[in-house]
């Protein structure tokens, strides 16, 4: 009975304490503090339930009268802009197979890769009074604190270069109803054969409206001096960003998986998580690219146009004689591909199908035809 | 008899007058007042169709005589953002709530979220965005249209601003 008593007590608590934590959360929390400038650090190191955290301090912090600074790192991922075309900026393929996995942002710029050895800073404040070089000169600034003789400058473009060629940084940004965000990246002691792997796109032959991005030489800065590791840099930059303008804010840890204080967030990350977001939002695209196919005695040219919307193959048509493969089997071919996702992993189940019913003499080269067509992928 | 023959010829000099008065965009006037009072008179004309309406947001929209209203943004909206490189727009048959974000125009300046002036469903996108997104910035009320779609609740729209509360919101904003 006592035990019984208990353990209700226990439960009751437990409710109490959840609905006094729902009624706090950082909203309340910032509101209550009065704090025109905050200074957060994330816990985790998710790209997803990062840029999750970016979209719900957007979304519900009044952003008005306020600043707000995050700062975070995560483990290897390559990060696009809105707006590009993953297959022409990145190596999925590699991708795949090192577990590296891609995130579309809702800011507009480049792709960039990011491990923990890149620091990313975002600067959110209201519509009006977004200003990306005030940002960029604090960034600077700090840096130059750090190590006087260092030479680091903003460009036209809000990169920041060191020693005037190389890229350490990148901007991108998004402009909502009343607030804005402004983030950049800091390379300090990233992977950078990795970075040149993963951002060297292998699809040839794409035809596409979507956002470019802009190459360039990138250099760590610890390589430039071993003494700017991430922390570091992270403390210089919230230490000036307090001296800008004025503020006396403490780094705050933020851990963007906590859905009491951030009621709404895991919905976000998912959202973030999703095929449909991070491929199906690719601009509509076509591809034309030709290859050889090879059998046991002989080899035959083929040329392949691919349309693709929202991620789906729209239209397929394969150029290819009738005596390498019968007109028949091309098209049924073709057909099936059509209002499939544009992913390896649904091509193989397509193929599997699709060999069942191929006479043994054909399944060599409608194989070596679906490794072709995969390779695009 | 005649009365009625005067007012259709009013109402269709208006209608081909309308290109004229947007093209000259942003300093429209509004030269027949008693509009309002022309369409109720005749009986074809759609009750919802207007000029250019806006929101704070610096979004415009035009009813046609078939209810389908266009949207777009402002001049004003065009030059804040600068040069447009990519106009990212729903799908026809989206269905919006007012308010609701239904894509975002890339410049150099930033991805800036549009948000839907009214309620209603997508039913036509300007296909030629795609490749020419510089049209947003050129022609801003006319070729640089971004979508268009039904009215569902004809209430949004008389909430608007016209054109004249639009050019005192803008130096209000300006000051």
């Amino acid at each position: 009975m006592i035990l019984r008593k208990c353990l209700q007590v226990r439960e009751q608590s437990k409710a109490c304490l959840q609905w006094a934590r729902a009624k706090s959360t950082f909203t309340d929390l910032i509101d209550e503090s009065g704090q025109s400038g905050v200074i957060l650090k994330s816990m985790s190191t998710d790209i997803y339930e990062n840029l999750a955290m970016e979209d719900w301090i957007h979304d519900y912090v009044d952003l008005q009268n306020r600043k707000i600074l995050f700062l975070w790192r995560n483990g290897p991922a390559v990060v696009i802009g809105r707006h590009q075309n993953p297959w022409q900026e990145c190596n999925l393929q590699l991708m795949r197979q090192r577990g590296i996995p891609l995130a579309r942002r809702r800011s507009g710029g480049g792709t960039v890769y990011h491990d923990l050895g890149n620091v990313n800073l975002t600067f959110f404040t209201s519509k009006k009074k977004y200003d990306r070089n005030r940002n960029l000169h604090i960034v600077t600034s700090a840096l130059k604190r750090l190590r006087p003789n260092l030479d680091v400058r903003a460009t036209e473009r809000f990169d920041i270069l060191l020693n005037g060629h190389y890229k350490i940084s990148g901007t991108a940004a998004k402009l909502g109803r009343t607030a804005a965000y402004h983030h950049c990246t800091l390379l300090c002691s990233a992977d950078r054969a990795l970075l040149s792997a993963v951002l060297k796109p292998t699809c040839q032959g794409i035809k596409s409206n979507a956002t470019p991005s802009v190459p360039s030489p990138v250099k760590n800065l610890l390589d430039e001096d071993n003494t700017l590791d991430c922390d570091t840099i992270m403390n210089a930059v919230a230490s000036q960003y307090n001296t800008e303008f004025g503020f006396s804010s403490p780094v705050t840890l933020v851990d963007p998986s906590d859905e009491f204080s951030f009621p709404g967030i895991h919905k976000m990350s998912s959202e973030l998580k999703t095929w449909e977001w991070t491929l199906g939002r690719t601009p509509k695209f076509s591809i034309s690219a030709s290859f050889d196919l090879h059998d046991n005695s002989s080899r035959q040219n083929a040329s392949l146009n691919i349309d693709i919307k929202n991620g789906i193959i729209d239209n397929c048509e394969i150029d290819l004689p009738p005596h390498w493969l019968p007109s028949d089997v091309r098209r049924e071919f073709c057909m099936l591909l059509v209002g499939g996702k544009f992913c390896p992993n649904e091509m193989a189940v397509i193929l599997a199908a699709f060999l069942r019913t191929t006479s043994q003499e054909l399944k060599t080269k409608t194989y070596n035809l679906y490794q072709n067509v995969v390779s695009l992928m | 008899m005649t009365a009625c023959v005067m007012l259709r010829c009013l109402t269709s000099n208006f209608n081909s007058a309308l290109p004229l008065l947007t093209r000259s965009a942003p300093f429209l006037t509004y030269r027949l007042a008693p509009r309002a009072y022309i369409q109720r008179s005749v009986a074809t004309a759609s009750r919802l169709s207007t000029a250019l309406k806006f929101t704070d947001k610096h979004e415009w929209i035009k009813v046609d005589d078939e209810g389908v209203g266009t949207v777009g943004i402002s001049s004003f909206a065009q030059e804040a953002l600068g040069d447009v490189v990519y106009c990212g727009l729903p799908e026809v048959g989206t269905k919006l709530n007012q308010q609701d974000e239904f894509g975002a125009l890339e410049s150099v300046k930033a991805a800036s979220e549009l948000y839907s002036p009214l309620t209603g469903e997508v039913t036509e996108v300007n296909t030629l965005l795609a490749d020419r997104p510089g049209l947003v910035n050129k022609s801003c009320y006319k070729d640089g249209w971004l979508m268009k779609m039904t009215i569902d609740n004809p209430a949004e729209l008389d909430a608007l601003m016209d054109e004249k509360a639009y050019e005192r919101y803008i130096r209000s904003i300006e000051d």
